[in-house]
């Protein structure tokens, strides 16, 4: 027994010995969290959704073989004869159309509550990259089962790029490998689904997550000044650490538990394998590509094409062209307004591509 | 006890950080009345950061070129074997009635009309998607965006399609229909 127990306290751990890694563990667990800051954890339950994309399709990489041939019964296999392979088949199934709910709405969140302005600019940026970079992952991981639906779905979705002006015929071919939808495609879905992406995701991530704890969480009530005042130095504070975490993780277990129900109530299906010669009737795509696909209906094609790229490109530029420094809602009429309309647009859009 | 992050109000108080103006050193300077050692130094270093410049960007050719060649897929996969094809015959297809065929690696499309048996490219011009021939209506449907083309000409009757669907020629030698490949 220790004669001094402050001087057993000071000792450092065994593990803290080797790898000294104390400071920057406990700077870690330091970001300034101001009372007024709501997250609704939208941000922490995307990050989550990766983590379980990523272990289930690790997982679903040991059976899957990308192949056009072999891709359509290697699912089957996973889903009927593998231990677990509907479960982890449709965890994945799931946590991406999760996933791509949470960074819209996480997105949305930090919109209404204006967590785009200064300092945080290129945090926001670095956030509209991780949007574009899920929905690609929507978008190449939607063929690899290789039946009539991931089949059309990429028909229709390369030829949207391929419709783009200038570059449209060259980004086809790329993304193709080839003029039509084939093995070659499916070759280069897969290559960028399981590695390109996953490395971009986990990178830009890092740097998001670097950015916001260097930075902090928003006030939504106050916008943060360029010089700090005392009214900032000042504002109360909550702990990140416990406080922050343990709220964030019930949320995690909330959403795990959803994650179980909507897996167990609707697993994953799989249509007829892919044909090539015949476009099944009254084919869509997945519900968050149903505004593009009505709008695509509705106006001619180069509009249908360009409205989401110009929408895209002005979410990125945002913080660049909003640069009053008011956060608070009502006092952001046109930009919460804006942002409303475009949002009931979309939704409209997509309940009328569901019906239709 | 006075906590560490007050604020000190006996400290100066700078500019606000952006509006600091930081000056810059000349780009060249070269002290008068030197012997010439300045601007030979000057010029070193100005040859360095060409020579680095000029590294960068080759060392970022060196390793685009190759991974974007390698992109580029090695055949278009557009080229057909041409010829004329034996697609099905007139019992098949009676009148009224339409069908997809393959035509080489493409689906074609066969109606047989009041007009004869016509063909064209069965790939909708709007998105890429396979039309069908839809007797209820009369029409070549399009089942992604709701096209309709008309089975006598190949023209847009209504829906977002730009252009109408490209003919192929069609021959009926007896009841067998031959389709040729342009």
């Amino acid at each position: 027994m220790t004669a001094d127990p402050a001087a057993r306290q000071r000792r450092p751990s065994w593990i803290e010995q080797r790898t000294r890694m104390g400071p920057v563990i406990n700077a870690a667990m330091h970001v300034r969290v101001p009372m007024s800051a709501k997250t609704m954890y939208f941000g922490g339950i995307a990050m989550f959704l990766f983590v379980i994309q990523a272990v289930t399709g690790t997982l679903l990489s040991l059976y899957y073989k990308p192949t056009p041939e072999a891709a359509y019964k290697s699912v089957q296999l996973i889903t009927s004869d593998v231990n677990f392979g509907w479960l982890i088949r449709s965890i994945h199934h799931w946590a991406a159309n999760l996933m791509i709910l949470f960074v819209v709405l996480h997105l949305a969140r930090v919109f209404m509550q204006a967590a785009y302005k200064y300092p945080r600019e290129l945090t926001w940026v670095v956030g509209a990259l991780l949007f574009m970079v899920t929905l690609g992952f929507g978008f190449t991981g939607y063929l690899l089962p290789w039946d009539q639906r991931a089949y059309w779905a990429t028909v229709v979705g390369t030829e949207i790029a391929g419709s783009v002006p200038f570059v449209g015929e060259t980004l086809l071919l790329m993304l193709r490998g080839g003029a039509d939808v084939t093995g070659e495609t499916m070759g280069r879905f897969f290559g960028i689904h399981v590695l390109v992406l996953p490395l971009s995701l986990a990178g830009l991530l890092g740097l998001h997550m670097i950015l916001v704890h260097q930075l902090g969480l928003a006030n939504p009530k106050r916008p943060e000044p360029r010089v700090p005042t005392k009214e900032f130095e000042e504002e109360p504070l909550r702990p990140f650490f416990p406080h922050y975490i343990v709220d964030e993780l019930v949320a995690w277990y909330v959403l795990l538990a959803v994650l179980v129900v909507l897996v167990s109530v609707f697993p994953a299906g799989l249509e007829e394998q892919a044909n090539p010669l015949q476009t099944p009737a009254h084919i869509k795509p997945e519900w968050y590509y149903l505004g593009v696909y009505e709008l695509l209906k509705l106006v001619p094609r180069i509009i249908g094409i360009l409205t989401p790229i110009v929408g895209i490109g002005l979410l990125v530029m945002w913080p660049f062209l909003d640069r009053r420094p008011e956060v608070r809602m009502r006092r952001r009429k046109l930009a919460v307004g804006g942002f409303s309309l475009i949002g009931i647009a979309l939704v409209a859009l997509t309940v009328w591509g569901y019906v239709s | 006890m006075e906590s560490e992050l007050a604020p000190q109000p006996d400290a100066p108080e700078g500019p606000p950080a952006e509006e600091r103006v930081v000056v810059h050193p000349p780009e060249d300077p070269s002290p008068a009345g030197d012997d010439g050692q300045g601007s030979r130094t000057t010029g070193r270093r100005r040859f360095m950061r060409y020579l680095g410049g000029f590294a960068l960007v080759s060392t970022g050719a060196m390793i685009l070129t190759p991974i974007i060649g390698f992109l580029v897929p090695s055949k278009s996969g557009a080229a057909s074997g041409g010829g004329k094809q034996l697609v099905g015959t007139t019992a098949d297809i009676p009148p009224g009635a339409g069908k997809v065929v393959a035509l080489g690696s493409k689906p074609a499309i066969v109606v047989n009309t009041e007009q004869g048996v016509k063909a064209y490219s069965a790939i909708c011009t709007h998105l890429g998607c396979v039309v069908t021939y839809n007797d209820m209506i009369g029409a070549i449907q399009c089942p992604c965006h709701d096209g309709h083309f008309n089975p006598t000409t190949g023209a847009v009757v209504s829906g977002p399609p730009p252009s109408p669907l490209p003919a192929i020629t069609v021959s009926v030698e007896g009841d067998q229909i031959f389709l040729t490949e342009a």
